[in-house]
């Protein structure tokens, strides 16, 4: 089943109780959802953990979606919320260790990344490699992409400007070559 | 490298099959099943932004029903005319804005931000052309005094708007705090200009606007604890 397409209809019969409903979207939607935690340099495991706390917040808050509004971005903007507070209680948490537990943690960390996606993406902050994922890699449009991060499309281009130009400054002759040989596909 | 090499980069680094472990899938699954019920979605946005200008309304006149319309009876027809259906319309964006802070992925016309300054510019540009009375009498004692009573207004406002819309879901509660701040602030605003007899264009600018974006900073700081709580309970 193609997710686009039915999602909102999906949306609707599990906000009705219809657990064959919630299985195809369990379905359809993690993948796209863990692609988009991997893309913000994290571990496959702290990935599938914030899918799992994804699911169970987007199960605990089904009732707040509204038919006939577009369910992609009801859907990231949960996952953001999730990844926002995991991002913020690591901070909290690791805050007296980190120094300790820098290097180990990073090398952990790289070997477990999904791949070329995220070592394209590694060069931009936060927000853009957010805006681009979802942009470009998950064919969001500019208006589902600021409901998604509550901000306004005006700031949505802007980040994707800025994105491009990083993009375009970080990769230079290196990556041109790089991805231009065929290596990326 | 151009935009279109960048974007076909992109294209093609997305094509790479994201397989999520089947383990996983079906843990997601038996940890939703047992909860699987039908839900009532939220009412129209209308509805509830009519229940949240009520609300305030209803705060307003109660305050100003206990300690006297002094305020309206003083006023001018082309003063009442103005201000009570100014800050009414402000208060139905505040309203509008804070249901849609409840609500995932709703789209956002106007930030909390801008709609306090918004509020606060527009408050400040009416009352500085209808209240031309430049005297300062009692500036600071008067002043403390209807600040206060517009923020003990002002703050059961927001939080009875916040009760309401409990079941929504504000990914972003500073910012959720800030719309119910500004519009428990409207309230405040409100009962002040039925209550307050003292037209004094300084006191009015100051410590009646006051109200605003310090009943909005209040909400912020709110909405913020309240994620910082439900995070330290999560860990």
């Amino acid at each position: 089943m193609h997710a686009g397409e039915n999602l909102e209809r999906l949306m609707a019969r599990y906000q009705q109780g219809d657990f064959t409903a919630a299985t195809v979207l369990i379905n359809c939607m993690s993948p796209r959802l863990q692609r988009f935690f991997l893309a913000k340099s994290m571990s496959r495991s702290e990935a599938d953990d914030l899918l799992q706390e994804t699911w169970l917040q987007i199960h605990r808050v089904r009732h707040t979606y509204r038919s006939g509004e577009p369910a992609l971005p009801w859907f990231y903007a949960i996952a953001r919320h999730v990844r926002i507070d995991h991002y913020r209680k690591s901070i909290r948490a690791s805050a007296g260790e980190r120094e300790l537990e820098e290097l180990s943690k990073t090398a952990s960390a790289a070997s477990h990344r999904a791949g070329e996606l995220e070592e394209l993406l590694a060069p931009l902050s936060e927000g853009q490699r957010e805006v681009i994922a979802m942009l470009k890699v998950e064919g969001m449009s500019l208006e589902e992409v600021a409901r998604a991060t509550s901000c306004s499309v005006g700031s949505v281009k802007q980040k994707v400007h800025r994105a491009y130009k990083k993009l375009r400054e970080t990769i230079g002759p290196l990556g041109e070559r790089k991805w231009r040989g065929g290596e990326l596909a | 490298m151009k935009d279109q090499e960048i974007d076909k980069a992109l294209k093609e680094a997305a094509q790479t099959p994201q397989n999520v472990d089947p383990l996983l899938i079906e843990r997601i699954r038996a940890s939703i099943k047992p909860l699987s019920r039908p839900v009532r979605p939220l009412p129209p946005v209308w509805l509830m932004g009519l229940e949240l200008v009520s609300i305030s309304a209803a705060v307003s006149l109660a305050g100003a029903a206990r300690s006297g319309f002094f305020g309206i009876a003083k006023m001018n027809v082309l003063e009442r005319s103005l201000v009570f259906p100014a800050l009414g319309i402000l208060a139905c964006l505040a309203a509008v804005s804070f249901v849609h802070q409840m609500i995932p992925a709703s789209r956002i016309r106007l930030s909390p931000g801008g709609l306090l300054a918004l509020s606060s510019i527009a408050t400040l540009a009416l009352f500085a052309d209808l209240f031309r009375d430049y005297h300062v009498e009692h500036f600071f004692s008067a002043g403390i005094v209807c600040l206060l009573t517009g923020l003990l207004h002002a703050i059961p406002a927001g939080l009875l708007s916040w009760l309401m819309l409990r079941r929504g879901f504000a990914v972003n509660p500073a910012s959720a705090g800030l719309v119910a701040g500004t519009l428990g602030g409207l309230a405040g605003v409100g009962l002040l200009e039925l209550h307050c007899p003292n037209f004094q264009a300084a006191h009015i600018l100051v410590w009646h606007t006051a109200v605003l974006p310090l009943s909005a900073a209040l909400g912020s700081l709110l909405g913020w604890t309240v994620r910082m709580r439900a995070r330290s309970s999560d860990r």
